[in-house]
């Protein structure tokens, strides 16, 4: 996990400090009008390149990052944190123990606090791919699907022992 | 056509060329604006075939000057938050007050230098003294700096100084109400204006519960008459309890930001200052003859020098006990140097006090040429970072060779 740092820049916006795993270090600067702006350091004071995007630009590029539209095959389970909120992405095992149970029989947000994000159902023959974004309690789980769950990181560990394969 | 609306549609034709060509060829809009101000208005050159006097200084244009100079006041107010500036950090709180009173003494010694009395010092102060936050964000975004960690300290020092200069400029404008007396009677008229202006504060904080109830309304028409008439009224009561308007917009502005509404208000009045603004700008320029420049243009060669010197060794100071180290040092010094806003308002203030007819003139000469040189010299940063390493590195090496020899 990369380290996020967020400074104030009075009368601009924030900007928030990412130093990767790898050394690397970029810097994204959110400006109060709407503009984001990304910069990569080579060395600690100037930057070697940066890229302007509009708060439109900005949002489309984000979700592209964040693995909307494709989710990399090797990489079932995508993770990110927010200091205590966590957000998984989790694949449906075919015999998981939630398949075929709705959202409200489980109680999942009552009895372990999980909130489900999302559903993406994959695109299979002549059928679009689809997502149900925040789904109602009468939701049912089939296996395949990818799951966005928010929760935190003991409750999302619970959840996702649902997902997967029973005694796996 | 009608001749009000026609003078009233010029001074908004040359304001607008003014920022229009501004943002056209990367140029500060302020230092613009005064010269467009100097050369169309009243006491434009003019003779036999030519003339351009194409805008008179009338009551509207007045008028406009007047609204504009309460709305940037009542934004600096708006702005500033105690708690914004004590969030900073111990180490902006540092490197913001020596920088700050690095600055302010010289610009001291400046004005003494020139006019050895003190009115005309302490405007000097504060025209010198503080630099252009409009300019210096614009300069980090065009320079692409934002990101970098000298920028921090770049944008704390200047939420600093805008703080110092809404107490100053208090002290200023109480000052010049008290004009025609003594020094010390002048300064406690300073002072009694500062802790009015803090017990004001204390009143608002208090107050800010009931305000945060009384403005809360839902759409943006009625906070925007509800805010702008307070503006007005303030400054029609201000006079009677003997502040300046100046001080009462600022006031109005310190109190209002207490409340919750404060991020929508700024919101809302950020567009009408743009406009009210740049008249004022314009007209400031317009109550200059271009033959005072002659006179004072010595004095803001030397100002000018000053500052650049004065600011770069304020800017290293308080860049290197921030624990900044090399170049970074160099882009403190040289990003702050512009002046603007404050220093046309600290010379509006003086306005017409008897010996104050150089002091504007002296102000308008002073930011243009700031203007003009502190980009290439924040672009030049590195340049500069590389010279100044060299000669001490020759000076050093002189040093040790003395020392051996």
């Amino acid at each position: 996990m990369g380290e996020i740092k967020e400074a104030e820049l009075p009368g601009l916006g924030k900007k928030y400090v990412v130093r990767l795993d790898s050394g690397d270090r970029f810097t994204v600067v959110i400006y109060d009008e709407g503009n984001r702006e990304l910069f990569y350091f080579a060395d600690e004071e100037e930057p070697l390149c940066s890229v302007t995007l509009t708060d439109q630009e900005a949002r489309q590029v984000g979700s592209i990052i964040g693995g909307a539209f494709y989710q990399p095959k090797l990489l079932e389970k995508l993770e990110s944190a927010i200091a205590e909120l966590h957000i998984e992405w989790l694949k449906i095992a075919p015999n998981a123990p939630l398949a075929g149970k709705s959202i409200g029989d489980l109680s999942l947000r009552k009895k372990y606090g999980v909130n489900i994000v999302a559903v993406i159902e994959d695109a299979e023959k002549g059928k679009k791919r689809t997502a149900a974004i925040n789904p109602g309690p009468g939701y049912i789980f089939t296996p395949g699907q990818t799951v966005i769950a928010a929760a935190r990181r003991d409750a999302l560990e619970q959840f996702e022992r649902m997902v997967s394969v029973e005694g796996g | 056509m009608d001749d009000l609306l026609n003078n009233v549609v010029f001074i908004f034709l040359m304001a607008t060329v003014a920022i229009v060509s501004a943002r056209k060829f990367h140029f500060s809009s302020i230092p613009l604006l005064i010269l467009l101000g100097v050369l169309a208005g009243p006491h434009a050159p003019h003779g036999a075939g030519f003339d351009f006097r194409l805008v008179k200084s009338t009551e509207s244009a007045e008028l406009f000057s007047r609204l504009g100079m309460l709305l940037l006041l009542f934004y600096l107010g708006l702005e500033f938050s105690a708690g914004r500036v004590i969030k900073s950090g111990v180490t902006i709180l540092k490197g913001g007050t020596i920088y700050v009173t690095l600055n302010f003494l010289r610009g001291l010694g400046l004005g003494w230098l020139f006019f050895q009395s003190w009115p005309e010092t302490l405007v000097v102060a504060g025209i010198t003294t503080v630099s252009s936050s409009a300019i210096v964000t614009k300069i980090l975004v065009e320079l692409k700096r934002t990101a970098n960690p000298e920028t921090e300290l770049i944008l704390g020092i200047m939420v600093f100084e805008d703080a110092f200069m809404a107490v100053y400029l208090s002290v200023l404008s109480g000052y010049f109400l008290a004009q025609g007396t003594s020094f010390v009677v002048g300064l406690i008229a300073g002072l009694i204006t500062v802790a009015f202006i803090f017990a004001v504060l204390g009143l608002g904080r208090f107050m800010s519960p009931y305000l945060d109830r009384w403005l809360n309304f839902r759409s943006g028409e009625p906070l925007i008459m509800v805010v702008f008439t307070l503006l007005l009224i303030m400054a029609v009561m201000a006079e009677k309890v003997g502040v300046t308007e100046a001080v009462s917009a600022l006031l109005l502005g310190l109190v209002l930001a207490e409340t919750s509404h404060a991020k929508r208000i700024i919101q809302l009045v950020a567009p009408l200052r743009d406009l009210f603004g740049a008249v004022f700008f314009f007209s400031f320029g317009m109550g200059i003859d271009c033959r005072q420049f002659a006179p004072v243009a010595s004095l803001v060669l030397a100002a000018f020098g000053a500052t650049i010197a004065g600011n770069f060794l304020a800017g290293i100071a308080s860049a290197w006990v921030c624990g900044y180290r090399g170049r970074p040092l160099v882009n403190v010094a040289s990003t702050l140097i512009a002046r603007g806003e404050f220093a046309i308002i600290a010379a509006g203030l003086a306005g017409d006090s008897g010996s104050a007819g150089m002091l504007q003139p002296l102000a308008a000469l002073y930011i243009l040429l700031l203007s003009i040189i502190s980009p290439v010299l924040a672009k030049k940063s590195r340049s500069i970072y590389l010279g100044l390493e060299k000669a001490w590195r020759l000076l050093s090496r002189k040093k040790t060779e003395s020392f051996a020899g």
